[in-house]
């Protein structure tokens, strides 16, 4: 974020943000007085694999840096551990501010820096939606046409196969029709929530 | 003792190891485990990113059939678990969360049954039945027991054992004689759910759980966590191409060595479905 940011227009155009981000995460970024407690024992990005630290994140919630935290490749490679929200000392889940960024991010269409994660989750809630179970074969070869075959799955699935773990053939239920039932049902619930 | 069990879809796929030796250990310690009939996926680690909503209400179908034969559930999986703990949370303290659930699943969940992890379902059967149970003590054999994070992170919902620094699986493994070893990375994450996201930052992670694991002096990692058993076993040729290393620590389930305390055979506990070799740690018990 080398960028210079106006802050005060910033605050004016995206003053509900925060706000916005309190409805879906329950959590109140406005206590966050940047201590660091979250980055220093966040695993992800110890190993260098956030481009903003999580105390940033927030920051940024706070000024209301929606397009900019929204973009971000952080909130898609959290990995909802919460370390962080174990140890904040202002009592902040910032494992689920991290998830209702996501939410966020996925309606305004704006996972640039994060395709692959965006690919994973469609294409598993699919895999569970048409079997009701996870079909990890099916998901692998999937994926693997997805990403591109220098993908490592392919390194993964023959030598599972092998050891006889990884099932060649979908889980079949007797209803698997029970989770497109429910993904239908909570659609109608927020179409509903929404219109109120 | 009888409880609801709910394997998961990794229990029925790739962890099929784990879910042969938790049902060994339970029949030893005279626990029984009813299967939830045509159980769907609990949705984890994805259906939440969608909409709250739906991240509790694909699980909460889980725990009707468990609620109505009024059973508590045990779930294997630190995924499943946490995400039927979730359930449970939010019905108990969240009326308006809970109605939307109930809607959704078209239910009346109140939140009766109770969500245990395996730890402490093995547990409840009591550290001196275990003791006793055990029919090969694994005497001399250096454990370091990893519980990943999802079993104790966060603290006010997912609450096994202490968040920092757990030790049921310890106690659990001490009484089937094994020595488990101090270790700081016990609650860690692997990175186990980025393998599909970003590959080289699961692996970065991984390789301190097993350099740190090894550090310590353990012959074995020993887990109740499939991502993480999963993760650390089968990875572990990848990580050492990448950083060099020669990492050779077998990753088991502590049903598994339990199950082999308990007097099966290494191949009944379903060790050889592991990818990483155990039989040199093993050979150590003589
Ligand atoms: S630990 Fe809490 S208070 Fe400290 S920077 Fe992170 S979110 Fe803010
Ligand atoms: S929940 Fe996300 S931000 Fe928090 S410690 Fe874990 S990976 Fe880091």
């Amino acid at each position: 974020m080398s960028t210079t940011v106006n802050l005060s227009q910033m605050q004016k155009d995206h003053g509900d943000f925060i706000e916005r981000v309190r409805k879906l995460s329950g959590q109140d970024v406005r206590k966050c007085y940047q201590c660091g407690k979250c980055s220093a024992g966040c695993a992800v990005h110890n190993c260098q694999g956030m481009d903003v630290s999580p105390n940033r994140v927030m920051r940024m919630v706070q000024l209301g840096m929606e397009e900019e935290v929204l973009k971000s490749k952080t909130i898609w490679v959290c990995v909802l551990c919460s370390t962080c929200t174990t140890r904040c000392p202002r009592d902040i889940d910032i494992a689920r501010v991290m998830d209702a960024l996501r939410i966020l991010s996925k309606k305004n269409n704006t996972f640039v820096n994060a395709k692959n994660a965006n690919t994973f989750h469609e294409t598993f809630m699919n895999s569970i939606i048409k079997y009701g179970r996870v079909y990890e074969a099916g998901l692998a070869v999937t994926l693997t046409l997805k990403y591109g075959y220098g993908f490592n799955l392919i390194g993964i699935g023959p030598a599972a196969l092998a050891k006889g773990t990884l099932p060649f053939f979908p889980p079949k239920l007797k209803n698997p029709e029970q989770i497109k039932k429910i993904v239908e049902n909570v659609e109608k619930i927020e179409r509903m929530e929404g219109e109120k | 003792m009888k409880y609801a069990y709910y394997p998961g879809c990794s229990l029925h796929g790739p962890a099929k190891g784990y879910d042969l030796s938790v049902k060994a250990v339970c029949k030893n310690l005279d626990i029984e485990l009813w299967e939830v009939p045509d159980w769907t996926c609990c949705g984890a680690s994805s259906a939440h990113s969608f909409g709250h909503l739906l991240g509790l209400a694909i699980p909460a179908q889980t725990l009707v059939p468990a609620e109505q034969e009024g059973l508590d559930i045990v779930a294997p999986c630190a995924a499943c678990w946490q995400r039927l703990v979730w359930v449970n949370h939010e019905v108990t303290t969240n009326a308006k969360t809970r109605d939307e659930i109930n809607q959704a699943i078209g239910a009346e969940l109140t939140g009766s049954s109770k969500v245990l992890s395996i730890m402490e379902a093995v547990a409840s059967a009591g550290m001196e039945k275990i003791a006793q149970a055990t029919k090969k003590p694994l005497k001399g054999l250096k454990i370091a027991a990893y519980y990943g994070c999802y079993y104790v992170k966060p603290p006010k919902v997912a609450h096994v054992d202490d968040p920092e620094s757990p030790k049921l699986i310890d106690d659990i493994m001490a009484a089937v004689g094994a020595e488990p070893v101090d270790w700081p990375y016990k609650t860690e994450c692997c990175g186990a759910s980025l393998g599909f996201v970003e590959f080289d930052t699961t692996l970065a992670m991984s390789a301190k759980v097993l350099d740190y694991a090894i550090k310590s002096g353990a012959d074995m990692i020993v887990t109740a966590c499939p991502l993480c058993q999963q993760n650390l076993d089968m990875q572990q040729s990848t990580i050492n191409k990448k950083f060099g290393t020669n990492h050779k620590i077998p990753v088991t389930y502590f049903t598994q060595l339990m199950a082999y305390a308990f007097g099966m055979s290494d191949k009944e506990a379903a060790m050889h479905k592991n990818f990483t070799s155990y039989q040199s740690a093993l050979a150590k018990l003589g």
